[in-house]
């Protein structure tokens, strides 16, 4: 009895991966929810965890946010490979619809942060490779972009014009249908 | 107040890819920002994740293909973005110029030569302003059909320009008297026409369209034509038969059109590249694709009925639909926008292509940064 109790504690222990942040702070999560980053993927694969994954680009503050983007989606995933694979009747769709309803008001949510918040956002899902995390940020600075002046735009992201009034002037000449 | 942070390079490039398409004045004021974003602008690598982010290119314009009646009206390359017109070559000088087709991000243009009085070709780029004149096929003909595609091998077709492309030339012509279908195809590469090869059938075709309605329309339908792999489809009138030009076995057959009873159809290519046939008959869209089992047998198979009347919104439920310009049918969502003012149009042809800012000065002054 002890020894089989053991070796399921030694299986849970074995699905959990523990994250380390810049500022040294520890996270323990699954391995389903750590996954969703290519970059961890590699390094469970190439079996180099063991004491945890030094993560020195990543604040604490950013790592927790972006752990709870990953269990969301990890969830979701679960729950669409179950329902793929077993179900297809109307009940059952209804409920993935409902759940992926429920995730895009998850993803609309998260993404109510400040612009600083966002840009790290980017660069841990960029630097961790979590595709759907760098989709869900980067459309949301490519939409605030859209429609702005580009002015407007280097206000917005602290961006030095270095193009000389000649050169904005020629290119504007040629392209001016794009400021109409 | 902190100021606002910097969006560093390597997540410019993640933010710039996802700007639309469709809406091309975007990349264009983006490219102003600064010279960091300028130079990941016209970076080739940004133009090829661009493409490969955003699969099929956008629509960018419609080139109309007016009727015959209205005499040699200018070509126009009309814009569907915010993005101005481009100007259409060919047509100067007296030449009178005519769009025959446009794929591929290439536009066959048929080009009336008023002192040298005989009809020359060229296939224009839009996009890079690049054209290649060509001579007309070396044989007499009546009427004809022609379609351009790109030649490379591989490629997808996403964002092809400036590779070696060719020109598909049908036509119905007379030999000895006789009615008969050739064929001849123009390679960039070799710069030549195939020698011309005829269709054996075409006589039968002519009998039963006579017997069947007693009259018989010259030849093929004006619309341009599918090009799946190195196979051109047009659509023969009366009763839609269809012609295939395979260019690779240089081979002409007919095919069986599926059961119908519209005038007008459409040959399409389908999502996963068979043939396709759309007819309209009372106010539903009929789709069927031509299916080829493992024994090389072909039969068409029905894929889709969209009731087109509840997707056309009608002002007076009682009047029906009515025409209002030209309009496309999204077929993925079913949806139906208005694309253009009514006109006498013997077609339009549709112009899709990715427009980046990699050209003209945005383009020079990218590079002479880098240096």
């Amino acid at each position: 009895m002890a020894s089989a109790g053991s070796g399921d504690e030694k299986a849970a222990a074995a699905a959990m991966i523990t994250l380390i942040s810049s500022d040294n702070e520890k996270f323990e999560v699954t391995e389903a929810t750590a996954t969703l980053s290519q970059t961890i993927r590699h390094m469970i694969e190439d079996g180099c965890t063991d004491g945890g994954v030094p993560l020195p680009n990543v604040t604490s503050k950013i790592l927790a946010r972006v752990i709870e983007y990953c269990k969301k989606h990890a969830t979701a995933a679960a729950g669409e490979e179950g329902s793929s694979s077993s179900f297809s009747d109307a009940a059952f769709l209804e409920v993935d619809r409902a759940f992926l309803e429920e995730l895009e008001e998850f993803d609309d949510a998260f993404l109510e942060v400040d612009r600083a918040t966002l840009f790290d956002l980017i660069l841990a899902a960029n630097y961790l490779d979590i595709k759907g995390l760098l989709n869900l940020t980067c459309q949301k600075v490519a939409d605030s972009v859209k429609g702005k002046t580009p002015e407007q735009i280097r206000e917005m992201y602290n961006i030095v014009n270095d193009l000389t009034p000649e050169e904005e002037a020629e290119i504007r000449r040629e392209t001016q249908w794009a400021f109409e | 107040m902190a100021p606002p942070p910097k969006l560093i390079d390597d997540v410019t490039v993640e933010v710039l890819l996802r700007l639309p398409p469709a809406e091309p004045e975007h990349l264009f004021r983006a490219a102003l920002v600064c010279k960091p974003w300028l130079r990941v602008l016209c970076d080739p690598d940004f133009r090829r994740r661009y493409r490969a982010f955003h699969g099929a290119p956008p629509l960018l314009g419609l080139i109309p293909r007016r009727q015959a009646f209205d005499g040699y009206p200018a070509p126009r390359f009309a814009s569907t973005t915010s993005m101005p017109d481009f100007p259409f070559p060919g047509a100067f000088d007296g030449h009178r110029a005519r769009p025959l087709d446009c794929r591929h991000g290439r536009v066959l243009v048929q080009v009336w030569h008023e002192r040298r009085r005989k009809l020359e070709y060229l296939v224009w780029d839009p996009i890079t302003g690049d054209r290649h004149d060509l001579p007309a096929p070396d044989f007499d003909w009546v009427i004809y059909i022609a379609a351009v595609f790109c030649a490379s091998d591989g490629c997808d077709h996403l964002d092809c320009h400036g590779g070696p492309f060719s020109v598909a030339f049908v036509a119905m012509a007379t030999d000895l008297r006789k009615d008969i279908v050739k064929a001849s195809a123009y390679s960039s590469e070799t710069g030549a026409w195939s020698a011309p090869i005829s269709l054996g059938d075409y006589a039968q075709h002519i009998r039963n369209a006579l017997y069947e309605r007693l009259r018989y329309g010259p030849f093929a339908q004006g619309r341009r034509g599918p090009v799946i792999g190195d196979q051109v489809y047009f659509a023969l009138r009366g009763g839609n038969e269809i012609i295939k030009y395979n260019l690779h076995g240089n081979c002409l057959s007919v095919i069986n059109p599926p059961p119908h009873n519209a005038y007008e159809i459409a040959l399409m290519v389908m999502e996963d590249s068979s043939l396709g046939f759309a007819h309209i008959e009372c106010c539903s869209l009929y789709l069927w694709s031509m299916k080829v089992d493992s024994q090389g047998v072909a039969e068409w198979v029905q894929r889709r009925v969209i009731k087109v009347e509840t997707l056309v919104p009608t002002v007076d439920p009682s009047q029906g639909p009515f025409v209002v310009g030209s309009a496309e049918v999204d077929l993925k969502s079913e949806q139906m926008r208005k694309v253009d003012e009514p006109g006498d149009y013997f077609n339009v042809l549709p112009y899709l292509s990715f427009y980046t800012p990699d050209r003209g000065r945005l383009l020079s002054l990218a590079r002479a940064d880098d240096l």
